[in-house]
């Protein structure tokens, strides 16, 4: 890594069923609050990137009409496709170029009020073969990785799913930024409606309206912005192949590709002993073992008996989204950024009632494509070793 | 001050011309003879199905198209309990989805899975081709696998 880059800042909003705010005024309140926070003004920021979906917001090259909002008039802007998350990875990048010293990014998703995420997320399948064979989508996806995972490891059963589900509810509750859905009961979840078993109703992420900016700045511009920096220590990425029938769902190797990446740029050699907590991205209550075992996290096979001993909760071993992550609300292309926030929120301690102990380094993951055929992984810093 | 909302409804639809391309043409041409192709690599010999044109592992060409059994293993399987319409699931009697290896096949074929009951399935059972009495050429010829 060529040069320091920190996060300095952050903005989120709640997360809600029907925002009340447009698009427009979500990403024109939160840059303006958090460039007040900061006491910098617009042109201060070297580059503004937007992480939203033309699908999503139902216009093409839909930041055009946003660029005013977050400040970046006149300013050098450009957007990023995927979940948000490469957004910053994107504008960590242009720092890291020497060019730039200061980034600002955001996104606004309006998943639960303006558009059918379904309808976008079926938009994402191969035209000509998957599309109108209508058999693979996000959610028999799903339903293929955690049959295969029940079948690998026979002691991870349906009810571990819906605890995990649970899990993510019970944490959501205590993160004033969730949609604040009352937790429903363990045999609630595993008794909701089949969607493609073994995936229910209520194991399936709520989608919701949301948004969120950060601001990202280079070693030397950090210093005077924040008494506060989360430093970023590693980023990795990897695509594995479109095709769920060529993968291997449990193992999930293009996610172990990008943790290797961004283990090693952070000089991570044991995850499990180095890692504080994670931010993963699910949409589903059943990815959760699946990809904190591809990350190193917990030993393979081990999803029954993390659930089950607490492992993964606030107070154990190794958390797994606190915030409740994807279940307090899953504002689609964005949620990784919330994520994101999530996470420094945690290294700055300033997490309230989801605040994990000892908070010292972060892992944040955000995925795109059936059962995550792109995955990226950052890892972050309260202190800084480097 | 405004207390109210206003929302405009904004229809989009788009109509997409999409040609298949070489392979999966040969494939659609298979199934009309109630074949199921698949193509091999040059590089490293993989065979997948449906076939394509190039190896993402090896960056190898996959131009040999080959003709695979209709019998195979059943790998993988879900209860689908819902249809996509209009964006939204709406609820339909059940079915079950497979991911069915082809004898010989690297890859799985996602198709569906008839004459089966949930609580029958067991993960590696024996399946065969279940195909339409008339084909045209359409994904739909093969109606899907049925247990052996």
């Amino acid at each position: 890594m060529k040069r320091r880059v920190a996060i300095v800042g952050y903005k989120l909003m709640k997360n809600t069923r029907a925002s009340e705010w447009t698009r427009e005024r979500i990403y024109y309140e939160l840059s303006k609050s958090l460039l007040e926070e900061l006491e910098i003004k617009r042109e201060d920021i070297d580059t503004f990137i937007f992480a939203s979906n033309d699908f999503a917001d139902g216009r093409t090259i839909s930041e055009v009409y946003l660029v005013q909002r977050m400040g970046a008039y006149m300013r050098d802007e450009s957007k990023v496709e995927q979940e948000a998350l490469n957004a910053c990875l994107y504008a960590w990048l242009r720092i890291q170029s020497g060019e730039y010293d200061t980034a600002m990014v955001g996104m606004a998703s309006l998943s639960s009020s303006q558009f059918k995420p379904l309808l976008v997320q079926n938009h994402e399948l191969d035209p000509v073969y998957e599309r109108p064979r209508g058999l693979i989508n996000f959610y028999s996806g799903a339903a293929f990785q955690a049959r295969a995972y029940m079948e690998r490891f026979k002691n991870f059963t349906e009810s571990h799913i819906a605890r995990y589900a649970e899990k993510g509810y019970r944490n959501a509750l205590k993160n004033q930024y969730s949609l604040q859905i009352i937790p429903p009961s363990i045999e609630k979840i595993e008794n909701s409606d089949p969607i493609y078993l073994p995936i229910r109703e209520l194991e399936v992420a709520p989608y919701a309206d949301g948004g969120g900016v950060v601001i990202l700045a280079s070693a030397e511009k950090a210093k005077k912005l924040t008494k506060k920096p989360v430093w970023i220590e590693g980023v990795g990425s990897a695509q594995d192949t479109y095709w769920i029938g060529e993968r291997d769902l449990v193992k999930l190797d293009g996610l172990r590709e990008a943790a290797r990446r961004a283990y090693r740029m952070a000089g991570i050699k044991n995850p499990k002993k180095e890692i504080s907590f994670a931010e993963v991205q699910t949409f589903f209550a059943s990815e959760e073992p699946v990809i904190a075992e591809a990350l190193g996290l917990f030993e393979e096979g081990s999803g029954a008996e993390v659930i089950e001993k607490g492992l993964s909760e606030i107070d154990g071993k190794i958390p797994v989204n606190p915030s409740g992550g994807s279940f307090g609300g899953n504002p689609m292309g964005g949620t990784s950024l919330i994520g994101l926030i999530n996470a420094v929120k945690q290294l700055r301690e300033e997490a309230d009632d989801f605040q994990v102990k000892k908070a010292k380094r972060a892992l944040v993951h955000s995925q795109d494509g059936v059962c995550a055929q792109h995955n990226t992984v950052m890892i972050l810093s309260a202190g800084g070793k480097k | 001050m405004i207390h109210e909302a206003v929302e405009v409804l904004v229809p989009i639809s788009f109509m997409y011309k999409n040609r298949v391309g070489r392979y999966l043409q040969h494939y659609l041409n298979g199934l009309k003879e109630k074949k199921i192709l698949g193509s091999k690599c040059s590089g490293c010999g993989r065979v997948v199905v449906p076939p394509r044109s190039a190896c993402g592992r090896c960056c190898g060409v996959m131009d040999e198209l080959v003709e695979l059994p209709q019998e195979g293993k059943l790998v993988n399987w879900t209860v689908c309990y819902v249809k996509l319409e209009g964006g939204e699931f709406k609820r339909i009697d059940p079915y079950i989805i497979g991911m069915i290896q082809l004898d010989g096949c690297d890859s799985l074929l996602s198709a569906k899975v008839l004459d089966l009951q949930p609580e029958n399935v067991k993960i590696g059972m024996r399946v065969k081709a279940l195909w339409k009495e008339e084909t045209t050429g359409d994904y739909t010829d093969l109606v899907g696998f049925i247990p052996l």
